[in-house]
């Protein structure tokens, strides 16, 4: 039991999660149990509209569910406030937004600063903790430019590098290889699964991108705001809808 | 993330052209305004910068110092017998017609000084001596009105002429000639036209008709004596009003005349009301144009706002940094209003017209209002992100 406590990196249990009026209820999820381990790449699938973003945001503190418990490295995350809940995505969390939400009147490597900025680290150094990040997702060169003179592609990677630039112990990812290229989303998914393989660590992906199932350690299919199975083999989803 | 606020701002150069063109339109529109209304208002004392003296004595009825009302001759005595008094010497002031020698008529303010001491005299003559003031039928105008009385006057060769009168040129006042023997620079006045100088005695003559021609007495204290102090003795011992004559705006005192004529403009005239209104339309346009362009600038990086929360930056750091947005723009809008302003009021001070009076308290004010402004941006973009879900981010 300890030792199994100790391997948990995100616990999300019986977690409810409505939207609308009460008499207009859109559920997202529905009593939904959730578990990432520590130092793993885990991946979340399933259709459109099955709650996988939902599911997220409610790891990552951004929404409070009606009902159930999260808990991240050890942290519950029911009962904090606001400016704790803030203060520990700071600290623990990276994000790839589904829409990359980068700023389009900064640099792109202002806009991978920000997560260091962000933590109170000096300019200098955050710059230069940025460009070296920047060099890993293959951007050398385009810092200085605005994410708007770059492609989809790159704008992501723009994103990843963003997501990662201060090593957060909990990655979490919403289709982060959508707009790339097989090689591309290849090279990415090698750079954030690398960055999973330590104790302190956990990725989870949301994707519909099959492409990338091989880097997944687990994966998690999601059908009606729950989980419906978890699989250790990609060969073994049910893929009908993917 | 400070620096980052101000590359987001700067990012964006039509909405900051925008926003500053509404900052930097409101602080000139304040500054401005407020400079002519001082201007105006200091024209209003004008007489207290022109006739230099350290009391002023006059009716107890007189409120400001276009407004005289007549004194005994006799006056003047009881005033010299007050103890404390080195010297009293008579003014006479009023507005006269005169007539010009192409035969048009032009309104004067004619004054009178004592020709023993030349208390209250001009301070600057561009032509002439003011000693020649002792001749008879002589006259001192000073440059701006014989510029204006000029330009009506026939020159010695009998063609009309547009050159400003000049010493040796006469006119007429109440039929009695008045031959011009000097040229003085003086402050102009919210009232009347020309300045037409001459002696207590010969004012005297000129007026025929009045009954009385002691407009004010001009005194001067006995060493060690302040003027305050004079004019305690002096209402208490004549019944008459005393003044002290400091126009410095920020530090007259209770008894400066100067004071009073401010005041009594500003309670009795419109003159208030209608700078002052001009001065609210640029706040309130500062207001508008700024909060509302800022407003977009927020609008339009809400969901940038929204993801830099959900990375975890606190209310606090972005707070402060929409203030840093909207202070640094104020700063750079209240530098170019209030640089047009000088400028403009560069233009305006070698025209004289209308006059313009910038106090470094007005800069001060401008800048504390332009400062509102950006504030109240700042608070309703801090209102607008604040409501912001940071989970929205996570959707499309
Ligand atoms: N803020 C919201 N207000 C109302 N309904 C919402 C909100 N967010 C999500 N929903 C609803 O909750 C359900 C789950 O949405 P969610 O975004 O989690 O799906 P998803 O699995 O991420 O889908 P996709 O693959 O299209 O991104 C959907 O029916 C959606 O319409
Ligand atoms: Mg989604």
């Amino acid at each position: 039991m300890s030792h199994e406590a100790h391997s948990i990196a995100v616990r999300a249990s019986g977690v409810d999660m409505f939207f609308g009026t009460p008499d207009n209820q859109v559920v997202a999820l529905k009593q939904a149990d959730f578990e990432a381990r520590r130092g793993e790449l885990i991946m979340l699938v399933g259709p459109s509209g099955c709650g996988k973003t939902t599911l997220l945001s409610v790891i990552a503190g951004t929404l409070t569910p009606q009902a159930g418990t999260v808990e991240v490295f050890g942290q519950r995350l029911d009962g904090l406030g606001q400016e704790e809940l803030t203060a520990f995505r700071r600290k623990n969390l990276g994000f790839v937004f589904q829409s990359f939400n980068l700023i389009p009147t900064l640099s792109v490597i202002e806009n991978v600063m920000v997560p260091l900025l962000i933590q109170g680290r000096p300019y200098d150094e955050a710059r230069a903790r940025s460009l070296s990040i920047i060099d890993k997702v293959g951007l050398k060169g385009r810092e200085d430019g605005r994410p708007n003179a770059l492609s989809g592609g790159q704008q992501q990677r723009v994103a990843i590098a963003r997501a990662l630039v201060h090593e957060p112990p909990l990655l979490i990812c919403d289709e982060p290889t959508s707009a790339l290229d097989k090689d591309t989303g290849a090279h990415i998914m090698q750079l954030v699964r690398d960055l999973s393989r330590s104790p302190e660590r956990c990725v989870v992906v949301v994707t519909h991108d099959h492409r990338i199932f091989r880097f997944a350690d687990r994966i998690a299919e999601m059908e009606d705001g729950r989980i419906s199975r978890v699989v250790d083999d990609p060969k073994l989803l049910d893929t009908t809808h993917l | 993330m400070y620096r980052l606020a101000l590359n987001m701002l700067f990012g964006d150069r039509a909405k900051l052209a925008m926003l500053l063109c509404g900052l930097a339109f409101s602080a000139l529109l304040m500054a401005q305004q407020s400079s002519v209304f001082f201007g105006i208002m200091s024209w209003t004392y004008t007489p207290m910068v022109n006739i230099r003296a350290q009391v002023w004595v006059s009716d107890p009825m007189v409120e400001q110092v276009n407004d005289a009302k007549p004194l005994r001759d006799t006056d003047l005595g009881r005033v010299r017998s007050v103890d404390g008094v080195a010297w009293a010497a008579p003014l006479h002031t009023s507005f006269v017609q005169a007539r010009m020698q192409d035969g048009n008529f032009k309104l004067i303010t004619l004054v009178g000084i004592d020709a023993d001491t030349f208390a209250g005299a001009p301070a600057v003559l561009t032509q002439g001596r003011i000693e020649d003031h002792r001749l008879p039928d002589t006259v001192i105008v000073d440059e701006w009105g014989a510029s204006l009385m000029g330009r009506m006057g026939v020159g010695p060769d009998g063609k009309p002429r547009s050159t400003p009168l000049k010493v040796g040129d006469t006119f007429e006042i109440n039929d009695i000639q008045a031959r011009i023997v000097g040229i003085c620079k003086v402050k102009r006045a919210f009232t009347g036209g020309p300045f037409v100088y001459t002696t207590y005695d010969r004012a005297k003559g000129y007026t025929l008709g009045a009954r009385r021609t002691l407009s004010f007495m001009l005194v001067e204290p006995q060493k060690g004596v302040t003027p305050a102090e004079l004019c305690g003795r002096i209402e208490r011992d004549t019944g008459l009003k005393a003044w002290t004559s400091d126009t410095v705006i920020w530090n007259w005192g209770e008894r400066s005349l100067a004071r009073n004529t401010f005041w009594w403009f500003w309670t009795n005239t419109g003159i208030p009301f209608s700078f002052g209104t001009a001065v609210l339309l640029g706040l309130f346009v500062g207001i508008a144009i700024s909060g509302q362009t800022f407003y977009s600038f927020v609008l339009e990086n809400l969901k940038y706002f929204a993801a830099i929360k959900a990375m975890g930056a606190g209310m606090g750091v972005i707070a402060r940094m929409l203030f840093v947005q909207a202070f640094t723009a104020g700063l750079i809008g209240f530098g170019l209003g209030a640089g047009m302003a000088q400028a403009i009021g560069r233009a305006m001070i070698e025209k004289g017209m209308p006059p313009f009076v910038m106090f470094p308290q007005i800069l001060w004010a401008t800048f504390a209002l332009v400062l509102g402004i950006s504030f109240v941006s700042a608070i309703i973009g801090i209102i607008k992100v604040s409501r912001v879900d940071a989970a929205s981010v996570f959707r499309g």
